[in-house]
């Protein structure tokens, strides 16, 4: 089937079989391996991305139910305000290790920040449920966020 | 001005908050096929058919391999125990039985899988006690026909892979006077490394060599697996590697790399790529072994333990990895920080039919210390002895002799952990918080810095900046891109972000000892720091004469070559390095470091394969927990950590290492289950079932970092990332059952089990 959507703000049209992943159309097509597969069952979050601003399991994510959506990669967050404000702060607050779960968390975190421009440590905690880092011990991240919405409402 | 201590960013921070890094996983090669195993499905059997004509005929399909086409040679870390293929019997599920290389990886999968395989079930060894019975079938019949990688041989019959006994006289007299003898049991089960990038390589036959592309802990313990698995010398093999999504330990033996590099021959020089899915990852990977444990103490009325007994049998599951190395460190965990009469210890390492065990930070400790502190807490509750006094009683100082003749000679830090945590957290206001399902737990360690060998070539460039070539690898800790880069740094007086590290390439780097036993930081960094104090003399030269100035009386700081007391004559380390090209060439400096391991003796017992610890750090943890007694489940409320770190080199790094190795140890302690069934195979087998610490399941952990400079580490560093990970099952097994006022002696600690203590 056509599959036409728009991936970062550019749109993309191909041929997709039913059983094709959003994460397989992303890494292996459109060559975006920022996104990660960890699981490739819903369980890890390392392939989070944003459909309609919404956070998914790009991996259990039908890739044909993409089709007239908006996705969002850890790439095109880069050139995002919120985004690029959070991979700085994940930096800086050492909230990377490893970093293969990283673009997931940013991912969950931009469409977390977008609704709440001051969520509690707690929300944020609730709200990465979907998300394992396995380096971290998750505090560093945590902090990464405040220093984010810190970083929000003093700019 | 120095970097030493400072927070600086990661040098790989940027790539990988972008999606720009390269994993193991995201690495291709032009012309890259792909390529599929088939597994055993059982644990234990005899192959009685394996037919590979029909996935030969799939679409797409370049090359089926099986153990006829790979070279007749055993292969292992410690014991040339594994095969690359099985033959004839499978000993796990799990075990490769065949490989295929295709056009796509869906082809590659489909053709695995249209192998023909039939295997004959035998009885799975699982029952590490029956396993040691005379009349348990053998997982290896042909043991005793197994060498070495190098060196001797050592204690090992039957299932026993590995035996490390120590016998000192006076443990029979003090139990017969004792006053009391308690006596405990402990299970631990398995754990999973877990990280999130699954296991993948990418092979190469090209030329006559191997190369292998692959985000590895030890690259040049890959090179060597793989040339044993390949029968060619280790320079025949090249491992590149890429950066790496979690490791732990369980990517420090070879996994998937010899069977890329044969498949990529079988398909004619095609590189060939081999991704783990979840599930063989799981099902595959060295886990953290399972053991038993038992101990018994000989006490007096005053608590004085007079002799004790300690017992470990250890899961090694179908063949051995870096295991039978392992099995002495229960001599040094038995008696390790509390005053103690003579120590017997047995350690055994026996083989099952279940996927192979291996390292996994903290090895063989983190059961050991929570054996020996969950003994403690119940010697002090016969004894109705406050068990904070207790430990303070019996612990360790300065100058105390193990039980392998080593000499602590610092452990005297111990208390300044027991004070640190004190400050923070006094025991008194934490017991006067306690209530019905709240409780709190207390322990100690001490554990080593990895000694293994590495070294490092520094480059000072042309425009000031500096090139450092190491086959270090970065396993996500910051050792390489925050430490080491750090050091390099600080030495040549430029800033970190001028500082450029390498990714590990054998063919280009001297040897490394891999990223483990929190090793990189001390050891690398050191080899770095050699390194660069041989270029900074060698700039100091070249710029004497371009401020002639004689070499003593210059100082490399803040990018420049200055005269000590004069530092507006001046010169900047660019120009230095730019003059030096066509005076006494480029200024580069090499560094090689090893740890010797400290003294001891070598006839305290037999099978001391690790015989010491060197570099030694000391550990006090306090866990706080309360028990929801309807839903069985337990939170952590509070977790301090103090902990001996030389000094601080990066302070988010240190504390990273702290919080991540306390999450994994909390998780150890309470989610993580990988339960064996009778029929050898793994019941927990995605991460749906597996259950990893979640966000909302840790707490931010309270640290003290307690610092003895090391005089022979870099600026004073010795190991972090390991030992955090001891104590958390210690002392939250301590907790909880102070908690629910009964003993749990099994991790981890479910809800079902906490509820079913509370009922009983």
């Amino acid at each position: 089937m056509e599959l036409s959507f728009t991936v970062n703000g550019r749109p993309a049209a191909l041929e997709v079989d039913a059983a094709d992943t959003l994460l397989g159309v992303l890494r292996d097509r459109l060559r975006l391996t920022g996104t990660k597969e960890g699981c490739n069952e819903g369980e890890c979050g390392a392939c989070t991305v944003l459909v309609d601003g919404l956070p998914v399991d790009s991996c259990i994510y039908a890739a044909g139910a993409a089709a007239g959506r908006s996705v969002e990669t850890v790439e095109g967050l880069s050139g995002d305000q919120l985004g690029a404000a959070l991979q700085a702060a994940f930096i800086s607050a050492g909230g990377v290790q490893c970093g293969f779960c990283t673009p997931g968390f940013i991912t969950t975190l931009v469409a977390v920040l977008r609704e709440d421009d001051k969520p509690s440590e707690d929300e944020v905690r609730r709200a990465l449920a979907g998300n394992i880092c396995r380096c971290t011990g998750y505090s560093q991240i945590v902090d990464a966020v405040a220093a984010t919405v810190a970083g929000r409402v003093a700019g | 001005m120095t970097v030493i201590g400072e927070r600086v960013p990661r040098a790989d921070g940027q790539a990988k908050v972008s999606g720009e890094a390269v994993y193991g996983v995201d690495h291709e090669e032009p012309g890259m096929i792909w390529g599929a195993l088939l597994r055993s499905p059982v644990s234990s059997g005899t192959i009685t058919r394996l037919d590979t004509a029909p996935a030969l005929a799939m679409p797409g399909v370049h090359a089926v391999i099986t153990a006829a086409d790979a070279p007749d040679a055993y292969a292992g870390w410690v014991l040339r125990d594994q095969r690359l293929f099985a033959s004839d019997r499978v000993r796990y599920e799990g075990q490769p039985i065949a490989a295929v290389a295709a056009e796509t990886l869906a082809q590659a999968r489909a053709a695995a899988a249209a192998i023909v395989l039939d295997v004959e079930a035998l009885p799975a060894v699982v029952d590490l006690e029956q396993a040691m019975t005379p009349d348990s079938p053998l997982v290896h019949p042909d043991w005793e026909s197994y060498v070495p990688a190098a060196g001797p041989d050592f204690p090992r019959h039957g299932n026993v892979a590995a035996e490390c006994i120590a016998d000192p006289p006076g443990v029979d007299e003090a139990f017969a006077r004792a006053y009391r003898v308690i006596t405990d049991e402990f299970v631990a089960q398995r754990q999973y490394q877990a990280y999130i990038e699954p296991k993948s390589a990418v092979g190469i036959f090209r030329g006559g060599r191997y190369t292998v592309h692959t985000a590895h802990q030890f690259p040049f313990n890959v090179r060597d697996r793989v040339a044993q698995f390949l029968d060619v010398r280790p320079s025949a093999v090249r491992v590149v590697g890429h950066t790496i999504g979690g490791g732990f330990g369980a990517k420090l033996d070879a996994g998937l790399e010899p069977y890329a590099a044969l498949l990529s021959r079988a398909a004619g020089g095609l590189p060939v790529k081999l991704v783990n899915t979840r599930t063989e990852d799981l099902l595959t990977c060295p886990s953290r072994e399972g053991a038993i444990t038992r101990i018994r103490s000989a006490v007096a009325a005053d608590g004085t333990i007079l002799a004790r007994e300690l017992e470990v049998i250890a899961d090694n599951g179908a063949c051995s990895g870096e295991m039978p190395w392992l099995a002495a460190i229960a001599l040094h965990c038995a008696r390790g920080v509390y005053q103690g009469g003579p120590t017997r210890v047995t350690a055994r390492l026996v083989y099952t039919n279940t996927a192979p065990t291996g390292a996994f930070r903290g090895v063989n400790g983190t059961y050991l210390y929570h054996a020996v502190e969950r003994h403690m807490d119940h010697i002090a509750a016969e004894l109705t002895l406050d068990r904070r006094d207790y430990r303070l009683r019996l612990l360790f100082g300065d100058g105390e002799e193990l039980l392998n003749g080593q000499v602590l000679h610092e452990a005297g830090i111990l208390r300044q952990g027991f004070d640190a945590l004190e400050a923070l957290a006094p025991w008194a206001d934490l017991e006067a918080g306690r209530r019905p399902y709240r409780g709190i737990g207390i322990g100690a360690a001490w554990w080593l810095t990895n000694p293994g060998p590495g070294s490092a070539v520094v480059s000072l460039r042309e425009d000031g900046t500096a090139a450092v070539v190491t086959a270090a690898n970065d396993n996500g800790s910051g050792a390489v891109s925050i430490g080491v880069t750090q050091i390099v740094a600080e030495r040549l007086g430029i800033p970190p972000e001028d500082v450029f590290v390498t990714l590990p390439d054998t063919d280009i780097a001297g040897y490394d000892g891999g990223s483990q036993g929190s090793r990189t930081t001390r050891a690398v960094g050191k080899a770095a720091l050699i390194a660069a104090d041989e270029v900074v003399e060698k700039i100091k030269a070249v710029a004497a004469g371009l401020l002639e100035a004689a070499p003593d009386d210059l100082e490399v700081a803040e990018g420049s070559v200055r005269v000590k007391g004069a530092p507006g004559t001046r010169v900047p380390i660019a120009m230095v390095a730019s003059t030096a090209l066509n005076t006494v060439g480029p200024l580069q400096g090499t560094g090689s470091f090893v740890t010797p391991f400290p003294d001891f003796n070598p006839s305290c017992a037999s099978g001391l394969l690790f015989p010491s610890f060197p570099t030694p750090t000391y550990h006090v943890h306090i866990a706080e927990v309360e028990v929801d007694p309807v839903t069985g489940t337990v939170r952590v409320l509070r977790y301090l950590v103090a902990q001996e770190v030389g000094r601080v080199i990066s302070p988010d790094g240190t504390y990273g290492q702290v919080s991540g190795a306390v999450a994994q140890g909390i998780g150890y302690a309470l989610h993580e289950s990988l339960r064996i069934g009778e029929d050898g195979r793994y019941r927990e087998r995605t991460l749906e079932s597996y259950r990893l610490p979640l966000a909302v399941d840790i707490p931010r952990v309270e640290f003290v970092a307690l610092e003895h400079p090391d005089p022979d580490g870099p600026y004073g560093a010795k190991g972090v990332a390991e030992g955090p990970v001891l104590l958390p099952a210690a002392v939250i097994a301590n907790a909880v059952c102070d908690a629910i006022g009964r003993p749990l002696n099994s991790i981890p600690i479910t809800p079902e089990e906490v509820l079913a203590a509370i009922q009983s």
